[in-house]
């Protein structure tokens, strides 16, 4: 398969208040053209920030991408990029969408101005061809009567119009990979299925590959084809979906899964993982995932694992996967279809 | 399969670690109350601690400044009519040199003591008037503070607390007299009550408190609906207990915040009503009434006006920066 | 929208008439009476005098009287110019303290808002530090100390400008400026403070993440944002202009009603006095209200909902 993204080794560190908080810690996944990658985990896991640094909207100060980190987009390092290179990459290669459509349209501009924008910009387009290209994407993104709606102002629009227009303007001028930040959380759960369906529609018509970025496993099932599980800063495991969901090797996973609701299952309470993540002020020198793990061992708190390649497709970063580790079978009530392979 | 294991990794690093799950729920870093983070915070602030260190120097200064001499505030010499600065000491400063236009007028009048500040042209020591007139403008300003802070406190309180209908009346009152430029208000009252300090104290007031009373509402409108509220009622607390240890405690920042700018507000007026004519009368002197004085003698001796108009300048910036200081460290959030 | 200028204007009257009723009554309170010479006249004359004025008639004749002449335009005679009437002094003398006041605004504004982008968005760094000191210099300085300065350097020692009096721009700069500089310190830090809160918006990384320039988020997206709520400013401006341009006016002897008011003040001249008052009452109202207008159309939010946010 054709990468079209490759991160290596990412490393985010902001400077604040005397500590530097390190919020990405080598992260390295890869995106094929038009697949979906899930990057899962919970707030602070720092996978906001990883696609920040996709879009070089980092601020600095205080934030810094370290130096051997690259963002490799068709073999071109996004990193070593001037302000000037990125402002063609931003919105023309790379577009993002975000978790809030309540505040991410400008409150005083008329949504279609706020689409002519990039493809302006971009394209070179006429103020005219512009608007068209406006009204066809709002058409596009299911928005009935684009003609009309055009010329109205976000406030005008309900919460899913708005991440509907969003999405108009991320996707104005066919980009390659869309990266959607958490796009569903700010939604109402009968809207949330409504614009993921939109989001695989449109995935469908243009080929565009996307880096979903959630907490939400439901959506991650639903939309994506592999997964990236981040923790503290770090990728701790990935997989083809399926090696995720049935076959999941990382007691981090297994949390994220336990943790998950099911519809089926009898459960008398939720499950939740103890403890809170790890100040990447002072960020662990083993595992992250060491002190709410109930599995650790000693050597997780100050040696951090390598990754277990445990597939073509799979790996995971874990002391259990040594060959000196107990055998630790993962707990039932991960339970999506079982684990056949223990 | 396995991928390259660390060497130094050793077998018995394998054994399950004893790892007390409770600890990683605990905050770290010590706690705070956050008062004393907010002095913390305050004390860190250059411009805010130069600007309460020259405060405090002027209140000094105001207090046993016009004792240094001996003179009488309007203690009147008519054969020292305007004598130029000069301290001894300083003479090589320009400004304190004790010359006029090159000459020095000490040596021509053969007068042996120095008037650090000059004289004024009814041969006034300007050092002492100077420094009583800050008191004034000090007292005036500290006294409109208070009863602002009182007028509005409350006003406030029971507006934002007790809410409907009354708060509809009392906001409707608020909104004329809000809608009525303060100077007119205080020129109005001034007119009725006759310059003088009661005057300008009182004018001051009827229009500062109108700020108070709208900031303390809105957060009396905001606290009283929040749990620790609500917590409170349901275990019976009354509507004063509740006012008076949760409402004002909590607004106690706001207020501090609020005064800190209300000052320098009352300092501004007084010496502008001083200087048109409807402030504080002779004897008595103020900054404002000073730099009327000084501003009528500025083509010839532009000395009369320079310290009580550097002064004035000093305090309202000073408290202004101080103002900042404390917003900054009472409200974090605030700070932009 | 209609509605709602009506309703804000009924407010307005309202407002005025009770300026209008406080300057009466104060005009009743003040001591002593309005006649020059009274302890010279004898008790029979100055009689004949008070009922010549009409002051003999009860207070609420006298209130229903002095609201009837006002509508029709009548605020009575000046005392110090031989009873000539007060709106003659006030119509010949306003449009050139309108003028500075103009003048004040416009430049204050302008200097203002560039000095509140300029610190928005450096903000932390030393020309953020630079500005919000000349802001709070500016915001602290009496505008008559300023004015002494002004003219201390420019006129008097420099010979730049003239000393005082009315005219073109000569005379024009140096009491626009000592005005302005309260104005441009006020709109600064106000303007500084919504940058930064737009600055930190969502829609300005989306306007980033569209791949515009800075300049252009800059500009179209939060400058354009961050000055609407300016114009909330601008009664406590006009009433800081105000409430310089008296002494202003006084300090440059410009013929305005500024320099006339401080006058009746000293010549103790009432209707004169109550005039002024009622003029500049009249301005600080019609700018509350051309605000609030003025929000209406210029905000996008407040179009459909038409109330307040």
């Amino acid at each position: 398969m054709d990468k079209i993204l490759e991160v290596k080794d990412l490393n985010v560190i902001f400077h604040i208040f005397k500590a530097d908080v390190q919020a990405v810690r080598g992260v390295n996944f890869e995106l094929n053209k038009g697949e979906t990658l899930a990057i899962v985990g919970e707030s602070g896991s720092g996978k906001s920030v990883t696609s920040k640094a996709i879009m070089g909207l980092i601020p600095n100060p205080p934030g810094e991408i370290t130096k051997g980190s690259s963002i490799l987009f068709e073999g071109k390092d996004l990193v070593n990029y001037t302000e000037k290179q990125m402002e063609k990459v931003r919105g023309k290669e790379i577009s993002m969408i975000f978790q809030d459509p309540m505040t991410a349209l400008n409150p005083t501009m008329k949504i279609g101005k706020q689409i002519m924008e990039g493809l302006v910009k971009h394209q070179g387009m006429s103020k005219q061809d512009a608007r068209n290209r406006a009204i066809e994407l709002l058409k596009l993104v299911g928005i009935p009567k684009p003609e009309q709606r055009v010329d109205e102002y976000p406030h005008q629009f309900s919460g899913g119009m708005r991440q509907r227009v969003v999405i108009a303007i991320a996707l104005a001028c066919n980009p390659k990979i869309l990266i959607a930040d958490e796009p569903t959380t700010a939604l109402d759960v009968t809207i949330q299925a409504q614009i993921l369906d939109l989001m695989r529609d449109l995935q469908k018509k243009t080929g565009t590959a996307i880096v979903l970025i959630t907490h939400d496993l439901g959506v991650v099932a639903n939309m994506a084809q592999r997964v990236a599980v981040m923790y503290g800063g770090k990728v701790v495991e990935t997989g083809l979906i399926d090696e995720i969901f049935y076959n999941p090797k990382h007691p981090y996973t297994w949390g994220l899964l336990s943790s998950m609701p099911k519809l089926h299952a009898k459960m008398d309470k939720l499950l939740a993982i103890p403890g809170s993540p790890p100040d990447l002020a002072d960020p662990p020198k083993g595992c992250p995932f060491a002190a709410r793990c109930p599995y650790a061992m000693k050597v997780c708190t100050n040696h951090m694992p390598e990754y277990t390649e445990l597939s073509a497709t799979q790996k995971a970063a874990c002391w259990l996967l040594d060959e000196r580790a107990p055998k630790v079978a993962p707990p039932e009530t991960i339970g999506v279809g079982g684990n056949q392979n223990g | 399969m396995m991928a390259t294991v660390n060497q130094e990794v050793s077998k018995e690093l394998f054994a399950p670690a004893d790892i007390d799950h409770s600890s990683s729920e605990r905050i770290a870093g010590e706690s705070v109350s956050a008062w004393r983070d907010s002095l913390r915070r305050y004390v860190k602030s250059v411009p805010a601690m130069v600007s309460t260190i020259i405060i405090a120097l002027t209140i000094v200064l105001s207090i046993v400044g016009p004792h240094f001499f001996g003179y009488g505030i309007d203690d009147q010499n008519i054969n020292l009519q305007n004598m130029p600065p000069k301290i001894p000491g300083l003479t090589w400063i320009p400004a304190f040199d004790g010359k006029y236009q090159g000459v020095d007028v000490y040596a021509q009048k053969h007068i042996k003591k120095a008037y650090w500040f000059g004289t004024d042209a009814l041969g006034r020591d300007i050092w002492t008037r100077t420094w009583s007139g800050t008191r004034i403008s000090l007292i005036i300003a500290l006294v409109a503070t208070l009863v602002d802070i009182f007028i509005g406190v409350t006003y406030g309180s029971i507006s934002g607390y007790i809410g409907g209908k009354t708060d509809t009346i009392m906001q409707r009152i608020i909104e004329i007299i809000a809608g009525i430029p303060s100077l007119v208000w205080i020129i109005l009252l001034i007119l009725i009550m006759q310059p003088g300090l009661f005057a300008i104290t009182v004018a001051i007031t009827a229009t500062s408190w109108i700020g108070m009373a709208r900031l303390i509402r809105g957060e009396m409108m905001k606290l009283k609906n929040q749990e620790f509220v609500l917590a409170s009622r349901t275990l019976g607390a009354k509507n004063s207990r509740i006012i008076f240890r949760h409402l004002i405690p909590n607004s106690l920042g706001m207020i501090i915040i609020n005064t800190m700018f209300s000052i320098p507000t009352a300092i501004f007026f007084e010496a502008f009503l001083s200087f048109i004519g409807l402030g504080i009368r002779r004897p008595q002197a103020s900054l404002g009434s000073m730099i009327n004085e000084g501003f009528r003698v500025l083509m010839i001796y532009p000395y009369q006006i320079l310290f009580p108009g550097v002064i004035i300048s000093l305090l309202l910036i000073c408290f202004n920066l101080m103002g900042d200081g404390l917003r900054d460290a009472f409200d974090p959030k605030l700070r932009r | 929208m209609v509605r709602f200028i009506l309703k804000r204007t009924g407010y307005m009257l309202v407002t005025f008439y009770i300026v209008l009723t406080l300057t009466f009554l104060s005009m009743k309170l003040l001591p002593g009476t309005p006649f020059k010479q009274a302890q010279k006249l004898t008790p029979q004359q100055l009689n004949t005098l008070k009922s010549y004025y009409g002051l003999n008639d009860p207070i609420p004749v006298q209130y229903v009287r002095y609201v009837w002449n006002f509508i029709h335009g009548d605020m009575g005679g000046s005392f110090q110019y031989g009873n000539e009437p007060v709106t003659d002094f006030l119509f010949a003398r306003f449009p050139i303290s309108l003028q500075l006041g103009i003048n004040a605004m416009i430049v204050g504004t302008v200097l203002g808002i560039l000095l509140g982008i300029v610190a928005g968005i450096n903000r932390g760094k030393s020309l953020d530090w630079g500005s919000t000191m000349v802001a709070i210099i500016g915001v602290s300085i009496p505008s008559f100390v300023l004015a002494a300065i002004l003219q201390f350097f420019f006129s008097v020692y420099w010979r730049i400008f003239p000393v005082a009096g009315w005219g073109g721009f000569m005379y024009q700069a140096l009491p626009t400026l000592a005005l302005a500089i309260g104005v441009t310190a006020q709109v600064a830090r106000f303007m500084r403070t919504e940058m930064v809160e737009v600055l930190n918006q969502d829609y300005i990384v989306t306007a980033q993440a569209k791949g515009l320039s800075r300049a252009t988020v800059i500009y179209k997206h939060a400058v354009r944002n961050a000055m609407i709520p300016v114009i909330t400013i601008v009664p406590p401006m006009t009433a800081a202009v105000v409430t310089g341009s008296l002494v202003i006016e006084n300090i440059f002897n410009i013929p305005g009603i500024g320099s006339q008011f401080v006058d009746s003040i000293v010549t103790n001249d009432y209707p004169m006095i109550m005039g002024t008052t009622e003029l500049y009452a009249l301005l600080y109202i019609v700018s509350l209200l051309v605000v609030d207008i003025l929000y209406q159309l210029v905000d996008p939010r407040m179009r459909v909902t038409g109330g307040k946010a």
